[in-house]
This record gives C-alpha cells, sequence and structure tokens, in this order.
C-alpha cells in the first residue's frame, strides 16, 4: 500500500477517534491536517488522474469531506460548512460513477438544502434542487427540506415547526433551530400587517415564547414601532395607499415631454 | 465576378458520372463556387449564402453524390478526401472510383481551398447525422474540430460555427454530451481570443446547452454572466441565447425576466421552428402561472401547438380556478409530460400559486368568513387546517395578494372594501408603462433594420469603388490563372 495513503488512513482513523469522543478541538486540527495530506494525491478533484489507488484514494477522500460537513454543523459553522460541502460536491456528481454509493450522500444533500433555506438563499436552493435525481427526490433526507420549503413559501409556518419533531437525522437539528428563528421574524412581520390587535396571549402563542416577558424583550427589540396596553398588541399599521390628492405635475410633465419628443422621432 | 461566371459553367462536363442526381450536384458546385468567390473577395455573406443554400439541398444528399462533390472538390489522393471518403457508406465506391478518374483529367484540379475543405467537412456531417449513424457522425465531427484548429481564418468562422453545432449534435445524439464540454470551454476560448464572434456566439449557445442538459444552471449561468456580449450576429442563435437565458432565469426564481426572456425567444424565433417555439411557450406559460397570470386562452392554443401545449392548458385551468385537487390531478395526469419537459420542478412550485388564486376568489367573494370555512374551501388537507389557514391569509395579505383583515379572536377573516381605483396614481403607471412600451419596441424596430455592413464606407466615392472592386477581380483572376498553370 502506498506509504501516503496508510499516513492518511491512520490520521483519519485517530480523527475519527476524537470525533467520536466530541472532543471537536483536535478533531479541527486534524481535519487541517488531513486537507493538506489530501493535496498530494493526484487522482482528487480537479486533476482526476487515473493513478492505481485512484479509488482507494477516492473514497477515503470522499469520507473526510463527509465527516468535516458533520463536523462544521457540530461546531455551528456555516461557513466552514459551505466549504467542505463544495469541496465534497465533486466527490458526488463527477466521480459519482467510479465509486459505490456512500449512505451518508443524502442526508448531506438535505442539509445543504436546510442550510440554503435557512440563510434565505432560495435561488440557490432550487438550483441545488434541479440537480437531483427522481430516486433522489424521494429520500426522506430530501423530502423534508423540500416540504419545509413549501410550506415556507404558502406561509403554514405551524409545519415548518411541527417538521422539526419529525427530523430525518440527528444534525438536521440545529439548522432547524436556526429555521425557527426566522419563522418567527416572518410570522411577525406578517401579523404586522395581517392584524390589527392581538392579545398578549394570542400573541405569545404565535410568536412561539414561552413567557410573557420573552414576548415583551422581543417587541422592545425588534419591533418597537408595536404598542403594547391593556393586555392588548397593537400593530401601528402602514398608511394605505390614499386617495391621490394632488396631481403629480412633474412627473406627469417629465412623461409627456418624453412622448412629445418621442413622437417627434417618429414623424 | 469572372470566378462566379466560370464556376456555373464548368459543373456541366463533370456530372457524367452521376447521372442519378445531376442537378444535386450540380446545386452543390455552385455553392462550391460561391465560396471561392467569397473567399476571394473576402466578403463573409456569400459564405453564409452558400450554408443557407446547402441546408435547402440536406434532404437530397445521396452518398454517391457527395463521394463525387467531395472528389471534385479535393486533391485527389490527398488526406483529407480519403478520411472524408472512408465515412461514407461503401456502395458509393465504385462511383467514386470511375469518378476519381474522370474528375482527375478535369482543368478544375488544384491544391483546394481551405474552405472547400472545411464544407466537404461540413457536408458529409450533416449527411452522416442524416442518414442517423451517429457513432461515425461522431468521429467524422471530432476530426473536423482537430483540423480547424489549426486555422486561423475568418472567412472560415461561418462555416466552422456550424461544424460545432453538428458536432455538439452528434454527441448529444448518442448522450455523451459532457465528454466534450472541455472541448468547447477550449473552442470558445480559441474564438473569443481570434474575435470570432460568430463562434462565439454558437458555442456560447452549445455550452448552455451543454450545462442545461445536466440541469447544472449554477455553472450555465456563471459562464453566462461572465462570457462577453455583443451584438448577435444570427438570430437563430440569438433565440436559442434567450431560451437559455429564460430557462436559467426561470429555475433561480427571477420571473419577470424570465418571461421577458421567453417570449422574446418565441416571437423572434422563425415561423418553421415549430418545435422550439412550442418549448419557449410552454415554459413562458409556467413561468407566467408562477407569477400569478392567467395566460390567454388564445396563447395557450395557438395554432399547430394545440396538442403539444394540450397538458399546459389544463394546468393553467386548474390555477385559474384555483382548485387544489384539480390541480393535483392534473399534474399527475401528465406527470409523464411533464418530467419529460424538465420542468417538474415547477409544477411543484405552482402549488402556492394555486392558494393564492383560490384565496383570491375567496376575499373578492365574501366580506367576511370564518378561518375554518377557507381551509375547507381551499382544501388544505392537514392536522390543524385552521392554524393553516391563519397563517397562509396572513402572509398573503402582506404580500399584497389579498386586501384584508384577520379577526383572531372570532376566527374570521375581513375582506376590505375596494377602494376606487381611478381616485389614485394606479391608472396613469399602467398607461405610461404600456406607452413606454409601444414607445421601445418602434425604437427597436428602428434599430433593428438591416443596413449592408460597408454602406459608409463606400459613401466616399463611385470611382474608388469600382476601383477596388477591379483590384479585387484582378487579383482573384490571377490567382485562377495561377492556379491553372501549376496544373
Amino acid at each position: 500500500m502506498d506509504p501516503r495513503l496508510t499516513e492518511v488512513s491512520q490520521l483519519f482513523q485517530r480523527f475519527k477517534a476524537a470525533y467520536v469522543r466530541n472532543d471537536f478541538d483536535t478533531c479541527t486540527t486534524q481535519l487541517s491536517q488531513l486537507k493538506v495530506l489530501l493535496t498530494g494525491f493526484r487522482s482528487l478533484p480537479p486533476l482526476f488522474e487515473a493513478t492505481p489507488n485512484a479509488i482507494q484514494e477516492l473514497t477515503i477522500a470522499r469520507d473526510i469531506y463527509e465527516h468535516a460537513v458533520v463536523l462544521s454543523v457540530k461546531t455551528e459553522d456555516q461557513d466552514a460548512f459551505e466549504r467542505d460541502f463544495f469541496q465534497l460536491k465533486p466527490y458526488y456528481t463527477d466521480a459519482g460513477s467510479r465509486l459505490p454509493p456512500s449512505p451518508q450522500e443524502y442526508p448531506i444533500l438535505g442539509l445543504n438544502l436546510l442550510r440554503l433555506l435557512v440563510q434565505n438563499r432560495i435561488a440557490e436552493f432550487h438550483t441545488e434542487l434541479e440537480l437531483l435525481t427522481p430516486t433522489a427526490l424521494e429520500n426522506p433526507c430530501i423530502q423534508h427540506a423540500v416540504e419545509l420549503e413549501q410550506s415556507f413559501m404558502e406561509g403554514a409556518y405551524n409545519r415548518v415547526l411541527s417538521a422539526r419533531q419529525t427530523v430525518p437525522h440527528e444534525t438536521y437539528v440545529y439548522f432547524m433551530d436556526l429555521l425557527a428563528k426566522t419563522v418567527r421574524d416572518e410570522i411577525a412581520g406578517c401579523s404586522e400587517k395581517a392584524y390589527d390587535y392581538l392579545s398578549i396571549n394570542d400573541a405569545r402563542q404565535m410568536l412561539l415564547f414561552s413567557s410573557d416577558q420573552e414576548l415583551l424583550e422581543y417587541v422592545k427589540e425588534e419591533h418597537s414601532e408595536w404598542e403594547i396596553k391593556n393586555g392588548f398588541v397593537y400593530f401601528q399599521r402602514a398608511k394605505e395607499t390614499a386617495p391621490c390628492k394632488e396631481i403629480p405635475s412633474l412627473q406627469l410633465i417629465n412623461q409627456t415631454l418624453s412622448y412629445a419628443r418621442e413622437l417627434e422621432r417618429i414623424v | 465576378m469572372t470566378q462566379d461566371i466560370e464556376m456555373k459553367e464548368q459543373p456541366a462536363p463533370s456530372n457524367s458520372v452521376s447521372s442519378a442526381s445531376p442537378s444535386t450536384l450540380h446545386h452543390l458546385k455552385e455553392i462550391a463556387g460561391l465560396i471561392e468567390t467569397g473567399v476571394y473577395v473576402r466578403e463573409v455573406r456569400r459564405i453564409v449564402r452558400a450554408v443557407r443554400l446547402t441546408m435547402a439541398l440536406r434532404r437530397k444528399l445521396k452518398a454517391p453524390v457527395l463521394s463525387a462533390f467531395l472528389n471534385f472538390a479535393l486533391t485527389p489522393g490527398s488526406d483529407p478526401l480519403q478520411r472524408l471518403s472512408s465515412y461514407l457508406p461503401s456502395e458509393g465506391e465504385h462511383d467514386m472510383e470511375v469518378d476519381t478518374a474522370t474528375s482527375a483529367t478535369q482543368a478544375h484540379a488544384k491544391s483546394p481551398l481551405q474552405e472547400l475543405e472545411v464544407y466537404c467537412y461540413l457536408l458529409v456531417l450533416i449527411f452522416l447525422i442524416d442518414q442517423k449513424k451517429y457513432n461515425e457522425a461522431k468521429a467524422c465531427s471530432s476530426a473536423s474540430i482537430a483540423r480547424l484548429k489549426n486555422l486561423n481564418r475568418r472567412t472560415v468562422d461561418v462555416l466552422a460555427s456550424r461544424l460545432y453545432f453538428y458536432y455538439s449534435l452528434s454527441y448529444e445524439l448518442t448522450g455523451d454530451l459532457a465528454e466534450i464540454r472541455g472541448n468547447l470551454l477550449a473552442l470558445h476560448r480559441v474564438a473569443t481570443l481570434r474575435h470570432d464572434e460568430l463562434g462565439q456566439e454558437t458555442l456560447l449557445n452549445l455550452l448552455l446547452r451543454n450545462y442545461l442538459h445536466y440541469n447544472l444552471y449554477d455553472q450555465a449561468e456563471k459562464l453566462r454572466s461572465k462570457a462577453p456580449r455583443f451584438e448577435a450576429h444570427s438570430n437563430q442563435q440569438f433565440c436559442r441565447y434567450l431560451f437559455y437565458l429564460g430557462k436559467i432565469r426561470t429555475i433561480q426564481l427571477e420571473y419577470t425576466d424570465a418571461k421577458e426572456s421567453l417570449l422574446q425567444a418565441a416571437r423572434k424565433a422563425p415561423v418553421a421552428a415549430l418545435g422550439f417555439r412550442v418549448q419557449c411557450n410552454k415554459w413562458a406559460i409556467i413561468v407566467r402561472l408562477l407569477l400569478g397570470e392567467i395566460p390567454e386562452r388564445t396563447f395557450v392554443m395557438q395554432k399547430g401547438m394545440e396538442k403539444a401545449l394540450r397538458p399546459y392548458f389544463e394546468l393553467t385551468n386548474a390555477v385559474r380556478i384555483g382548485d387544489l385537487e384539480l390541480f393535483k390531478s392534473v399534474a399527475e395526469k401528465f406527470s409523464s409530460t411533464f418530467n419529460s419537459d424538465g420542468i417538474h420542478s415547477l409544477i411543484v412550485r405552482l402549488r402556492h400559486n394555486v392558494i393564492r388564486t383560490g384565496l383570491r376568489n375567496i376575499s373578492i367573494s365574501y366580506s367576511r368568513i370564518s378561518l375554518a370555512d377557507v381551509a375547507k374551501k381551499l382544501r388544505l388537507d392537514s392536522v390543524n387546517p385552521i392554524a393553516d389557514a391563519e397563517s397562509i391569509v396572513a402572509k398573503a395579505i402582506r404580500d399584497g395578494a389579498i386586501d384584508a383583515i384577520v379577526d383572531h379572536a372570532n376566527g374570521w377573516m375581513v375582506s376590505k372594501e375596494t377602494g376606487d381605483i381611478y381616485s389614485t396614481n394606479e391608472p396613469q403607471m399602467a398607461f405610461n408603462s404600456r406607452i413606454a412600451f409601444c414607445l421601445n419596441m418602434h425604437n427597436e424596430a428602428v434599430r433593428a433594420l438591416r443596413f449592408p455592413p460597408n454602406s459608409h464606407k463606400e459613401k466616399e466615392s463611385d470611382d474608388k469603388r469600382r476601383e477596388r472592386q477591379q483590384q479585387e477581380q484582378e487579383i482573384a483572376k490571377h490567382i485562377a490563372e495561377e492556379d491553372d498553370d501549376e496544373f
């Protein structure tokens, strides 16, 4: 066996041991070492050279990056997640035909979808979605994220929240918690427009706070324009489009002049 | 000009062999003449015409005719002739031998123009694709691309861009598009360095097609946004570009821009390109639905497309009524069509619009309705339909889809009186945007008028032009004479 490959796999074993112990600091340092070692293999992306050990090297590299992605979720580092995921992706798309499928593939793809949803990058979410095969779409991990997005778009927020109980993978919880915050802001934004007022009790339930105190603090920080009196929350509604009293003369003059200029060009 | 006439006279004796279809061979030779003149006087326009004439002959191409033409155009025994002849079916071999013998005695045999060689590649390639010999076509196109890499002449550009197209087509037909992506990128780079704008345009489209074939929208968009853009040279390529752009925009949820590109692509496409227009219209319908618009009946029932657009017509109907059940059944009924059109995920997105439309209908018809009834009317099937309905209504209000207020304590939705729209600035704004559209259309039409490319130069003086033309003709004659001498 290639000595470099042995070195990598030994280090990877130590990394996994630390990973199981939840010793994240050791993990992170060892991961950087591993990544440096991986750059020595010519069979990995972007070169994809057909070396004799290519399959083994690709498999171990994929395994390392899969662990890296999950580790970034555990350390709650979204930027690291994005970086590691992009490094991992070629192993699924470009090397996928040569390697046996990884059991981690769909959970990780689903995680990425969830991350895009949390970060409100809906366009990228859909771009990623297009890449998935029909079989992938039927996988519970992927389906979970897809259904979340739908409920989110529709506005069925309680469905989003109840989905937290049915997460298909334990790593999903971190993003689901983040999503709950996003959902709260969304609900607050909608309530503001849809209701004249709400009782404090209802508002607390709707915004998913466990105590009135938390609600009051939230209102103070995020929506200072809301008014609280007599046990009700009054939303200051934005002014409706009032009937036009004044003629916007300057704008009209400009428009009419431009019509005249254009007409002159035609005639 | 003299060259042109010469060429027309020449084919007469040489077509003795291919008696089967003298007219096709005759036409081919005329086209070859056209290309030669085009090269001598450096007028790309003539070569464009040659390519267009070839397309008209496409159906009449037969192996014997082709081999006769190859022998006519290429030097006997030369490398390209042997290579190209090997792609043709062997039944033509008999004719070929005879032909070589006769045409060798022709006065025409001379070291052929590189353009003619490239043109021969193009002809053989088209023939192979039409005969469904895709593997040979792949080999032939790869050989032609390798040959093209060593050529750097502006007069080849037109022919090269057609070759690129068939190169990609032959690989697509065998399902190996991913293989040539690197090659296409390299060709695009070379075309950019050589300022071959037509080639860039064609290759960019081929690359976009290549990416979209594998749903790689991200890469496609990155390439598109970074590739140099310029005034379109070919209407067809521009239409394709608009279509791909529309697709990318749709996936990235930029529906307004997507709609514009798709409709423009459908409008600009030639009438004959029915399949292309159908595709554009399919996407356009979906995008309009996603935007919350309902396409007019005439749009869906366009002439010659009724059958292809039928699933989309029913889908539109379901969205228009706002009935979730009907929408689901239509989506299931035509799921194979939608899957093969690659818009399955867009249909999934539409669900949200169906709910919106339904909600809008309810809000118009009732001044006050309980949330339980809303949930029932929308047929929301979930654990807690009333809470769902409430948050859906709340979101619709915030997004401005309906104008209403929710009363949480009583659990009902109160629609607001629709105010008099004519008391606001709204009509004035709508009127303005329509006028702006018309004026813009007029300006674009004026800009799109075609003028001969060198019209400004020729204004200088008639004498000068005559002089120049004379010179060019002399050079052309000179070259022709030289060639004759050589023989």
